[in-house]
């Protein structure tokens, strides 16, 4: 509400060398002296410059214009004066979180100038020509979903009504809770569902229709005062909790399953790929695995680490926010994945990041339409969310893949991972377990609720169209957060947390909806809830997403309280945990809503889908193309899969904590990328935690049981190449599919079934064959674009993420050549192939023949390597992927002081032995004097002596005493170098 | 027994490098202490008991307006007259990285000249966040308690905004404070300055993070430097774009030295 004594004014910080970019501030003055007291005001407003002189400007570097609204004029004419000729003012629209105003705000409480100063911030932007030179700077200077612009000639007057004023969120009041009738036929059911956005099918909407029109349910609800039909407010939390993305209704569906890939195409029924295959393959492996405490219940996966501490991993992903707002979408991403880590058990704390981003590389071929952002806009946005993601919450990001494809053009994949630490024992209770008790009270922490992210979790599930709602982008807070995450840890030190989790997708629907499942029951009343702005429906509050909230269950909440308070963080007392079996909600008191746990949590009906697998058809073509081997080899190492990510890697904090070991990029110059993290858990303690990642998305469509193969074997084989233990592997499962539901408007949903079919095969067998269990996963099944002109879907994607021991930090093994004279060997557990290799993409010829991998084989290897890395006997391992050989022994190179000669003639023919790629290949040198050692430990046939290390930096690779190529480390790393698209 | 003097290690409102700043302090003789900002504030008068104060580094109030400038404000409020008097009984104030950019918020470093401040810590000439190994040089003749009997020796820098800007007309007053350099320019800091002390040498501020090179396996050319822990007679040395510092191995690595020589200092 503005009051007579509210005023608004208008702060300007601009270099003295006025570069015509700089910030604007808004500040909504509450309590300001009266008007006509012209002394008072005066010296008000001498305060209010003081104190924002203090806290904004760099007093070497820069000045501040600070005005009253009405007096901007003056601002133009001095930039007028000083040679502009245009101005742009931006800021952010209504409601959007705006993290440098926060901290304003904070610090003007510092001074207490006035009763309540509100700040919104900006930034100006000048031209020295006229307004025209501002067209066309959407995605430029501004992002029109989140902020808006406003352009003015400096030669025309600003009046105080055209100049942007304080961005207020301003809502009508709105409607209590209405009933909405379901008793209507199936056609409206549908047209219901999609006009509320609630993602549900006709089937679930009957189901809910069924559970309203129970005699029993009916009485029941007609006791406590609700109406028959359910309200608004209980349809959302209903479509929520049934969202694909909590209730991963695919992954649990029933399949009819064609594979023709079989002999008569043979039919099976697959009830829930999760329980078949996912699920399945950990508890097979149980008995061989003591260490797994806490797999696929908890927010993250929980393994052993040591006498006192466990170590959890989760990988989450953010794909549609980040196509939406790619700043805002990985950031909340970035931070949503680190509440799953501090939601574990009892309270973790995250020790690192992983983020893996699949994107289209910018350029003229891509798909154009009025709804997608620029490429480039998304992976720039995608990137600096990522920095701040993780830089201003204190976590590492230790590693990460950049993988371009042009079918992430209007979904860019966006992984992001966390791991994270937690004690054993928090007095008498396990860390790694929650006990909320009936009567515990229900506890939210942090941020505040507005309107931001509401439908966040059926809006995921959403292919994304013309009229996908900006209420589903948000930008995050790091900084809020970081307190949060400060005071959770002494909270759980001190004992006082009984059960937690976080408020990601679905809110408070979720987090309390879930966590009642822990006491058979929780009440939450909405005036407790603190909100951002007035006017949001009780049901907005209930699902909202808004960010850095976790919902808590403790038994003292007075003691939780302080704590709370001397970090700054909010926290409300909004319900109490009982066992009445149901969710309810009341406002002031009074019941506005009430869903059975049961009906709730496992009233979903089973989804029945159809998938068909067709086989890969590859053309055999023994022949080989003819081609110039060294220009191959630059061009590869060019190319965008394979470049060094440097310009990224040195933007993220990789080091904080101080844990690490193995960095990204190593060696004396820094630049020898390597396979996977090492770091060190516990500080001062021997013991290393190797983090990797594998996927092969190239494969999907020619082979999706290859592909699931691929990305475990890669995950596996990097962590080997540290050095890391392979019987101590755990791994996570992340899949990013196209829609896999068949439906006219989508014809390919059999076969993506099939693929997903296939992929958890794949996935299952090579998790079995490793003896490395699965401990957490996710799925996100709809990442495709239709825009009714155009569909657009990315390439079926599996990530795995794998975590394992490496014993002695200081036996942790470099890809980088380390001594002349080293022998160089290959290490072979399968065969490579050219078919979707990226030597297709640069050679521009088709790739004849598929990689193959021997499972049993692999597994071997990898023990007998582990085994040599114990005995010091393994100087440097590379795994072979994106370039296959040579673009290996390229990299080795480049990040050490050595060069290499090698020969190819024990190997298949010069271009698949080079440029094939495939699972199951190991590079290592080993010292001349260890030589006979290692060949007797691996036995001929599966570790081949191809080279030497040399003193001459160069690569020389020959085959049959023909030099194919002698390329000089420069020459590489020139190429290596390229640019990357990003800012 | 001799009890080992007391740290205080400030904690809370972003900041994110206390927990490594303790380690390093607990192996080089001190007790530290975390303390979180509001407890400071609440009892300002309990740095008497310490004998150093840490300011970590991270990222107090999101970096927002300018890196170190709200926690600055915040600690200026309640404790800035204890704090110049803590200092000026000699006890020592070390800032890393954002603890370097709060002291230089404070006016504690560079010392103000007529109560001007002379130097601030802007963003990076490549206006990119940096994370990378920096060979780093001590000038001998500027003295600091932290960095007694060490020449050169190499440190990350985890920073957005590590260049140092002097007034006009301040250049070699600042000079004469600067107790450490780059080897190469890193983020087109005046000078190449990595590094700034006090009069009297018991304040020290540096933009690299010392307390992130306290065992060999943090250096990342660790692998590659014929590892202590397999062989003997090794040197450690970073290559930068063109020159190649050789250095001979240290007894121990280089943060910890810098810990080190302020414990030395209290004796």
């Amino acid at each position: 509400m503005r009051h007579d004594k509210d005023a608004l004014y208008c702060a300007a910080v601009v270099p003295k060398k006025n570069t015509g970019s700089f910030p604007i501030y808004w500040l909504l003055i509450s309590g300001l002296p009266p008007q006509e007291d012209k002394s008072k005001l005066l010296a008000f407003e001498k305060k209010l410059k003081e104190s924002l002189n203090e806290i904004l400007v760099d007093a070497i570097l820069e000045d501040t214009l600070i005005d009253a609204i009405g007096s901007v004029d003056n601002w133009r004419k001095l930039f007028l004066k000083e040679g502009f000729k245009s101005m742009a003012v931006k800021q952010f629209m209504p409601g959007v979180t705006d993290n440098p105003a926060h901290i304003v705000e904070e610090a003007i409480q510092l001074h207490s100038i006035a009763e309540k100063i509100k700040v919104a911030s900006g930034r100006i932007y000048l031209n020295s020509d006229g307004p025209n030179s501002f067209a066309n700077s959407e995605y430029k200077l501004f992002h029109p979903v989140v902020e808006r612009l406003a352009v003015f000639d400096l030669n025309t007057e600003i009046s105080t009504d055209s100049f942007p004023h304080f961005p207020e969120v301003s809502l009508t009041q709105p409607d209590p809770p209405q009933p909405i009738n379901i008793n209507i036929s199936d056609d409206e059911l549908s047209a219901l569902s999609k006009e509320r956005l609630l993602a549900l099918t006709v089937e679930e909407m009957k189901a809910i229709q069924k559970h309203f029109a129970d005699p029993r349910v009916e009485s029941e609800r007609k006791k406590v005062g609700l109406p028959s039909s359910p309200t608004d407010l209980e349809l959302e939390v209903i479509a929520q909790t049934w969202s694909e993305h909590c209730k991963h209704k695919i992954f649990n569906a029933t399949i009819e399953f064609t594979d023709k890939s079989s002999p008569e195409s043979k039919k099976s029924k697959i009830e829930s790929l999760y329980k078949s295959f996912i699920q399945k393959a950990t508890s097979d492996l149980s008995h061989k695995r003591k260490d797994l405490l806490s797999v696929f219940v908890d927010n993250s996966g929980v393994v052993d680490w040591d006498e006192t501490n466990a170590i959890c991993f989760k990988v989450e992903t953010h794909n549609s926010p980040s196509a939406l707002e790619p700043y805002g979408g990985s950031l909340t991403g970035i931070l949503g994945v680190n509440r799953d880590v501090i939601g574990t058990g009892l309270g973790a704390k995250p020790i690192f990041n992983t983020d893996i981003l699949c994107f289209a590389y910018p350029s003229e071929k891509l798909a154009q339409r009025p709804k997608l952002l620029p490429a480039k806009t998304i992976l720039d946005g995608v990137r600096k969310g990522i920095q701040d993601g993780g830089n201003k919450s204190g976590i590492p990001t230790v590693n990460g893949a950049v993988f371009f494809d042009d079918r992430y053009r209007a979904k860019p994949l966006v992984f992001c991972g966390t791991g994270g630490i937690l004690p054993k024992k928090v007095g008498d209770r396990l860390g790694y377990k929650k006990y909320a008790q009936p009567g515990d009270i229900i506890v939210m922490a942090g941020g505040r609720v507005g309107k931001d992210g509401v439908h966040g979790a059926t809006f995921s599930s959403e292919a994304l169209h013309e009229g996908s709602p900006v209420t589903a982008v948000q930008i995050g807070d790091p900084f809020t957060q970081k307190r949060v995450l400060d005071f959770v840890l002494e909270a759980r030190d001190q004992n006082l947390i009984t059960a937690l989790t976080d408020n990601g997708a679905g809110g408070l629907s979720s987090s309390v909806g879930e966590m009642a499942e822990l006491t058979g029951g929780a009440k939450i009343d909405l005036e407790s809830v603190p909100t951002k702005y007035q006017g949001l429906a009780d049901w907005e509050i209930v699902v909202s997403e808004s960010q850095e909230r976790m919902t808590i269950a403790t038994n003292q909440f007075e003691k939780l309280k302080k704590i709370a308070d001397k970090h700054h963080v909010e926290v409300s007392a909004i319900g109490v945990f009982n066992e009445s079996g149901k969710f309810e909600v009341e406002r002031q008191g009074k019941l506005i809503g009430a869903l059975e746990l049961e009906f709730l949590h496992k009233g979903v009906p089973t989804l029945k889908l159809e998938a068909e697998y067709s086989p890969p058809q590859i053309k055999q073509d023994p022949k080989q193309p003819q081609v110039d081997y060294g220009q191959i080899l630059l061009k590869l190492l060019a190319h965008p899969n394979i470049a060094n990510k440097e310009s990224i890697v040195r933007q993220y904090d990789h080091e904080v904590q101080a844990m690490s070991v193995i960095k990204p990029l190593m060696g004396r110059r820094q630049n020898a990328p390597c396979d996977a993290a090492v770091l060190t858990p516990v500080l001062g303690d021997k013991r290393g935690l190797a983090v990797s990642n594998g996927l092969a998305p190239r494969l999907s469509e020619t082979d999706a049981y290859l592909m699931a193969l691929s990305a475990v074997d890669e995950a596996v084989r990097n962590l080997v190449c540290v050095g890391a233990d392979p019987k101590t592997i755990s791994l996570l499962d992340n899949f990013c599919w196209p829609d896999p539901v068949d439906s006219p408007k989508n014809k390919l949903g059999k076969a993506y079934l099939g693929m997903l079919v296939k992929t958890c095969q794949g996935l299952y067998d090579a998790v079995i064959a490793y003896e490395s269990p699965l401990i957490s996963g996710k799925d996100s099944m709809k990442n495709d674009f239709d825009d009714g002109v155009v569909r657009l879907s990315v390439p079926p994607t599996l990530l795995v993420s794998a975590i394992a021991h490496v014993p002695d930090i200081e036996e942790a093994v470099t890809m980088d050549f380390k001594g002349k004279g080293d022998g160089i060997y290959l290490l072979k557990a399968g065969t490579v192939g050219l078919n979707t290799s990226h030597f297709e993409d640069v050679s521009g010829h088709k790739g004849n023949s598929l990689p193959s991998l021997n499972l049993t084989l692999a597994k071997d290897l990898y023990q007998k390597l582990h085994k040599s890395m114990r005995e010091k006997l393994v100087r440097s391992a590379h795994d072979l992927s994106e370039g296959g050989l040579a673009v290996a022994l390229a990299e080795s190179v480049i990040g050490s002081e050595f060069g290499a000669t090698v020969n190819l003639d024990s190997l298949e023919d010069a271009v698949p032995a080079l440029f094939g790629e495939g699972p199951g290949h190991i590079v290592i040198t080993v010292q001349k004097q260890n030589e006979n050692k290692i060949e007797q430990l691996f036995g001929k046939d599966n570790l081949i002596k191809i080279g030497e290390v040399t003193e001459e930096p160069s690569l020389t690779i020959s085959k049959n005493k023909t030099t194919l190529f002698n390329l000089d480390r420069k020459a590489l790393e020139q190429a290596w170098n390229t640019q990357l698209p990003f800012d | 027994m001799m009890t080992n003097p007391e740290a205080l290690v400030l904690a809370g409102d972003g900041i994110n490098c206390e927990v490594e700043t303790a380690y390093a302090l607990s192996t080089t003789g001190f007790t530290p202490q975390l303390v979180h900002v509001s407890d400071l504030l609440d009892e300002p008068s309990m740095i008497k008991k310490f004998k150093l104060m840490v300011i970590p580094g991270g990222f107090s109030f999101g970096d927002e307006i300018a890196s170190g400038k709200v926690l600055a404000l915040k600690l200026k409020d309640k404790f800035d007259e204890l704090l110049k008097e803590y200092v000026a009984q000699g006890s020592l104030l070390l800032g890393t990285c954002n603890g370097f950019q709060v002291l230089v918020q404070l006016g504690i470093l560079p010392p103000p000249q007529n109560n001007n401040h002379v130097a601030s810590l802007i963003h990076n000439a490549t206006g990119r966040f940096v994370d990378r190994w920096v060979s780093l040089v001590v000038d001998p003749k500027v003295k600091c308690a932290f960095l007694s009997g060490i020449e050169r020796f190499d440190l990350p820098v985890r920073h957005g905004e590590g260049q140092l800007k002097v007034a006009p007309g301040m250049e070699s007053y600042v000079t004469s404070f600067a107790c450490l350099r780059y080897g190469n320019d890193i983020n087109g800091s005046f000078d190449l300055i990595a590094g700034l002390t006090n009069n009297t040498g018991n304040v020290f501020g540096l933009m690299p993070h010392p307390e992130a090179f306290v065992r060999w396996t943090q250096h990342p050319a660790w692998t590659s430097m014929n590892s202590p822990a397999l062989e003997e007679n090794s040197t450690t040395s970073l290559k930068t774009s063109a020159a190649v510092a050789t250095l001979p191995r240290p007894a121990e690595p280089h943060g910890l030295a810098i810990f080190r020589s302020a414990r030395k200092s209290i004796d």
